[in-house]
């Protein structure tokens, strides 16, 4: 705190000194420990990339298993040891992978990774701000973000492996120490990780949350904002309100571990032998774990469906539809994103009656959802579309948004989730309209501001092929899982070939993982290019490369800490001026013109 | 003594300003203290979940009966009230400091804030004298052993796996205590654990506030928000006392 | 008043005029609040003392207990934090999403009683034994 309000002040006067240009810094505190809230989005960006390919080869090695239980893979005892005797993944390796490539994929990529990078570097870019309200804070949000990585990473090296209860952690693998392998020391380091993780979350979103109400520049109201900024404001709201209730999960579970009480845990008997613990209860944790779980996943996919408006608004030279609907809905959505948790709870023995209220709100949910592809559908409408990658991959994600959304509709009827609840259809689900979705947001999100980031484009052709293979390859693995699901096929299995009633999905699995791997390959195609464009990619020549309005683009092609030279220019109107009265494009600076027309 | 009248119409909203007219910093401990209370809720709710899905649960008068140098005198609520009002008076002093900083009277602020760490002192030494005596105070209870095997009775403490405080049953004519239920120990102890772990880094906060006012680092700044970030911290540590009270000591 | 400006977010100086006479009313008023609490506390403590505790009376104690608490949090906040004398706008922020907890509270504490009925009940196939008094139970018989 003292130094927040100290460094407030030396950031405001130094900041007019600051412009832009190179003064000399040490390599630590120009790249390392930096304040810049550009460099920092790029740390996050960075450290999720490796967790994304961490995460993803994970998911390969155990879709091996799922696809070819009987075939050995000699190379898999090289790789894992132990792990893979005689180049068969074993079982209790396998629960860890699902669990780690879960939790990996959930939270590192898809929450710090994304909000981490596109909160930080858009923000006090589009609001017109210098920089964070506490870059301090802001650069702790990321040493945190980090010390939860090392935390995470390092559990993968402990000989009992690391946690293996699923992303969800669940007791009682989760408290108590016995039940599984993975229910030892890596349970304890999940969950430090994931407290440390939080820290960083919290520090962030509060800093989101203050920038964008505190630091806007003059004339940007909040009506004038993107909807990126709208979407990450909500996204902050949605972290800093229900992480906290997983931190208390997460605490109450160390206690439940380490001090012997029994918050979750009752009449239990381990071979044979009763436990002491008496009087708590798993679902409790559920409750909690999901009260924040459901924000969770809206964590993920508020902040890609304001890139995918922004982008898309723009590569259609169009105007978004609806903006206030657009703001209204996501509003909408933050708000019911609290009330249904439960919905994952049906079948836990939860009490039913208030399963049926969650019913009700969960269906909800789909009324601001349907709000908003109806109108990012007639954005694109009569648009004059360019079909930059970054426009590929948002209209991949609206695509990615229907097909998985729609079914969470089933899902959300209790009803039908005794039937479907924990099968592949959840699966596809949640993978469609999160996983991917997310990714393909993420990716829109990249192609789009990397010439800012950076100074240098990413390359077309290697964007095309990336584009097209994810998203067929991504239809191939995951729409088969509704198939699966409807017939039965539970997840978290480590062998179906040892069920006689699905070993008929034997064909359709070896199918979905050789797709799989396909895709996992296409992806270190991005990485390629995304690194290699770092260094060697073509320079950006022009300040606006993309016509677009907002006020990122009024910074020099590589802008220092401070962000514009001189003044931050004042904001005259909203962000979505295209095609208006004649002209292409009109930026936020620009002043409104006599007899303009308004919107 | 002259202060800005705000003219009706400001555009709040319009950018170039705080929406709220303050500093980011204390808008930012408003929201982290929001996001506290999310962690706290949780806590108590999920006790009381607890709570309510046991068919007994303890008496508070019966735990909190004790007061120091009162060796079997029957008290009950009387420490905690002791410690409530030690907490709302340092909230008092709190307060005043404050006030004081507004006023930019450095000694005030050091006076006011000196007597707000020795009210915390004294709320952590009440809190350590309470869990004392839960964890060594022994009761008599009646133990039932499982499958059948006969009663007999112990002598039991409170602690997080166990305590004494179940319903009473009467045998051969003398009244006993049975086990009481398990979360009330576990959730008495994590709760005010977390709390006292709060009012703790409140006075390290209130601690390093004394020290900077001490060495004029606030004259030299020209103001004395700070004083009052930590003042927002530490009332919102005496607001969560209050449902602390409420969930345990009185109902 | 002579201070400088805190910050440049802050475009009027605020007005921190007023003596400590509101501090101090708050505090008796905090202080009489609680003695009231106390007071149901005690006077729930002599009901289950007496022969046959009246659960409903007890339930209205405990229900004007949670009232008075929420008073107590009100003046906290309101006075001695000075939310009250903030700009409504900030107010609104802080204090419409704490309604959030309205169904946090109601769905887990429901959920709770429900997992009682459940166990009770041995999940409806049997009359629940719970409803007499508890008192009425045999040694060490477990719940
Ligand atoms: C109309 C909108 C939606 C509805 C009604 C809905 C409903 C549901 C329901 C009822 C479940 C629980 C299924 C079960 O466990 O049996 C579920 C699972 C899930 N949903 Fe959705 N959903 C919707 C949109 C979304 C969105 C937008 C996301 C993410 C961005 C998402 C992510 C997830 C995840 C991650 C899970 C599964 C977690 C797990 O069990 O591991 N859902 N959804
Ligand atoms: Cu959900």
């Amino acid at each position: 705190m003292s130094s927040a309000v100290s460094l407030q002040q030396a950031s405001h006067t130094g900041h007019d000194v600051d412009h832009g240009h190179e003064h000399h810094q040490s390599f630590i505190s120009k790249y390392i420990f930096s304040q810049d809230h550009k460099t920092i989005a790029k740390q996050f960006l960075i450290t999720g990339i490796i967790w994304a390919i961490i995460g993803g080869l994970f998911s390969v090695l155990f879709r091996l298993q799922l696809g070819f239980p009987d075939t050995t893979f000699p190379f898999l005892e090289d790789l894992l040891g132990h792990w893979a005797k005689g180049g068969k993944i074993s079982p209790e390796f396998y629960y860890a992978l699902v669990t780690m490539h879960g939790t990996i994929l959930v939270f590192f990529v898809l929450t710090a990774g994304l909000s981490g990078t596109f909160a930080n570097f858009l923000i006090p870019l589009q609001i017109g701000a210098r920089d964070m309200a506490s870059p301090l804070l802001n650069m702790l949000s990321y040493w945190f973000f980090f010390l939860a990585s090392v935390i995470m990473m390092s559990s993968l090296f402990t000989q009992t492996g690391p946690a293996s209860g699923g992303w969800t952690i669940y007791p009682p693998l989760s408290a108590l120490g016995d039940a599984s392998m993975g229910s030892k020391i890596g349970m304890d380091l999940w969950l430090m990780a994931m407290a440390m993780f939080i820290i960083s979350s919290l520090l962030g979103g509060l800093n989101y949350i203050t920038t964008i109400l505190n630091m806007r520049t003059k004339g940007m109201s909040m009506t004038r904002l993107p909807l990126t900024i709208w979407a990450l404001f909500f996204t902050a709201v949605l972290g800093v309100l229900s992480f906290p209730v997983l931190f208390s999960g997460v605490i109450l579970l160390l206690f439940d571990r380490h001090l012997g009480t029994s918050f979750f845990l009752s009449d239990i008997v381990v071979a044979g032998k009763i436990l002491p613990n008496e009087g708590g209860s798993a679902i409790l944790f559920q409750h909690l774990f999901w009260f924040l779980g459901h924000p969770e996943v809206y964590i993920i996919i508020l902040p890609t469906m304001g890139i995918a408006s922004e982008v898309m608004s723009i590569n259609a030279r169009k105007p978004i539809f609806g903006y206030m609907a657009m703001v209204a809905s996501l509003f909408a959505i933050c708000i019911l994103a609290f009330l249904v948790w439960a919905h994952h709870m049906f079948v836990t023995g939860m009490n039913p009656f208030v399963g049926s209220v969650f019913v009700l709100l969960t269906l909800l949910i789909a009324v601001p959802s349907a709000i908003k592809v109806f109108n990012w559908l007639t954005t694109l409408w009569r648009g004059n579309i360019r079909f930059t990658p970054g426009m590929l991959f948002s209209i991949g994600f609206v695509s990615m948004f229907i097909s998985g959304g729609l079914t969470g509709i089933f899902l959300g009827n209790s009803a039908l989730d005794i039937h479907l609840h924990d099968t592949y259809f959840n699966i596809a689900h949640f993978h469609i309209v999160m996983g991917v979705a997310g990714m393909f947001g993420m990716f829109a999100g990249i192609y789009h501001w990397f010439p800012k980031m950076f100074g240098r484009y990413l390359n077309n052709t290697l964007a095309y092929i990336h584009f097209w293979v994810t998203m067929v390859g991504a239809y191939f693995i995951f729409w088969p899982m509704y198939y699966e699901g409807l017939a039965g096929m539970p997840r978290r299995y480590y062998d179906y070939a040892n069920w006689e009633s699905f070993k008929m999905f034997g064909g359709l699995n070896e199918f979905i993982s050789v797709v799989a791997i396909i895709v996992f390959a296409t992806q270190l195609l991005f990485v390629v290019n995304f690194f290699y464009s770092i260094w060697k990619g073509r320079k950006v020549t022009t300040l606006n490369p993309w016509n677009a309005n907002t006020l990122e683009w009024t910074t020099p092609i590589k802008p220092g800490h401070g962000n514009w030279v001189g003044e931050i220019p004042e904001v005259h109107r909203w962000p979505y001026d295209y095609s208006k009265d004649g002209q292409d494009f009109i930026p936020q600076d620009v002043p409104v013109g006599e007899n303009e027309t308004r919107h | 003594m002259s202060t800005t009248a705000i003219p009706t119409g400001t555009k709040w909203w319009n950018g170039g300003r705080s929406p709220f007219n303050a500093s980011y910093g204390k808008v930012m401990m408003w929201y982290f203290l929001m996001s506290d209370a999310f962690t706290f809720g949780a806590f108590l709710i999920s006790y009381g979940t607890l709570r309510f899905s046991e068919n007994y649960w303890v008496d508070p008068n019966h735990v909190f009966s004790a007061f120091p140098f009162a060796e079997g005198m029957n008290l009950p609520l009387s420490f905690v009230s002791l410690m409530t009002f030690i907490l709302i008076f340092s909230s008092v002093t709190m307060v005043l400091a404050v006030h004081e900083g507004h006023k930019m009277n450095r000694k005030a602020v050091e006076k006011y804030i000196f007597w707000t760490i020795i009210g915390g002192l004294a709320f952590l030494s009440c809190q350590a004298w309470e869990w004392t005596h839960l964890l060594t105070h022994q009761h008599e209870v009646w133990i039932n052993g499982i499958n059948g095997a006969a009663g007999h009775v112990e002598l039991w403490n409170t602690t997080v796996s166990h305590n004494p405080f179940g319903p009473e049953v009467t045998i051969n004519g003398h009244q006993y205590a049975t086990p009481g239920p398990v979360a009330f120990g576990s959730y008495f102890f994590e709760i005010t654990g977390f709390h006292g772990f709060h009012v703790f880094s409140g006075v390290i906060i209130n601690l390093i506030m004394y020290i900077k006012t001490k060495m004029g680092h606030f004259d030299q700044r020209g103001h004395y928000e700070m004083v009052e970030k930590a003042g927002l911290y530490w009332h919102f540590v005496d607001l969560v006392w209050v449902f602390v009270f409420l969930c345990f000591y009185l109902i | 008043m002579s201070q400088h400006t805190i910050s440049p977010e802050i475009t009027f100086a605020p007005d921190h005029l007023g003596g400590t006479k509101r501090i101090w009313k708050t505090f008796y008023l905090l202080s009489i609040l609680t003695i009231f609490e106390l007071a149901i506390g005690l006077t729930i403590y002599n009901i289950h003392k007496g022969a046959h505790p009246n659960a409903s009376l007890v339930l209205a104690f405990k229900g004007l207990v949670c009232i008075l608490t929420l008073a107590k949090a009100f003046y906290i906040v309101s006075v001695f934090m000075h939310l009250g004398d903030e700009i409504r706008n900030m107010i609104m922020t802080i204090v419409v999403p704490l309604a959030l907890f309205i169904w946090f509270v109601i769905a887990f504490l429901s959920d709770g009683n429900s997992w009682k009925n459940l166990r009770n009940t041995d999940a409806g196939s049997k009359p629940d034994t719970h409803l007499v008094a508890p008192a009425a139970k045999e040694p060490g018989q477990k719940d």
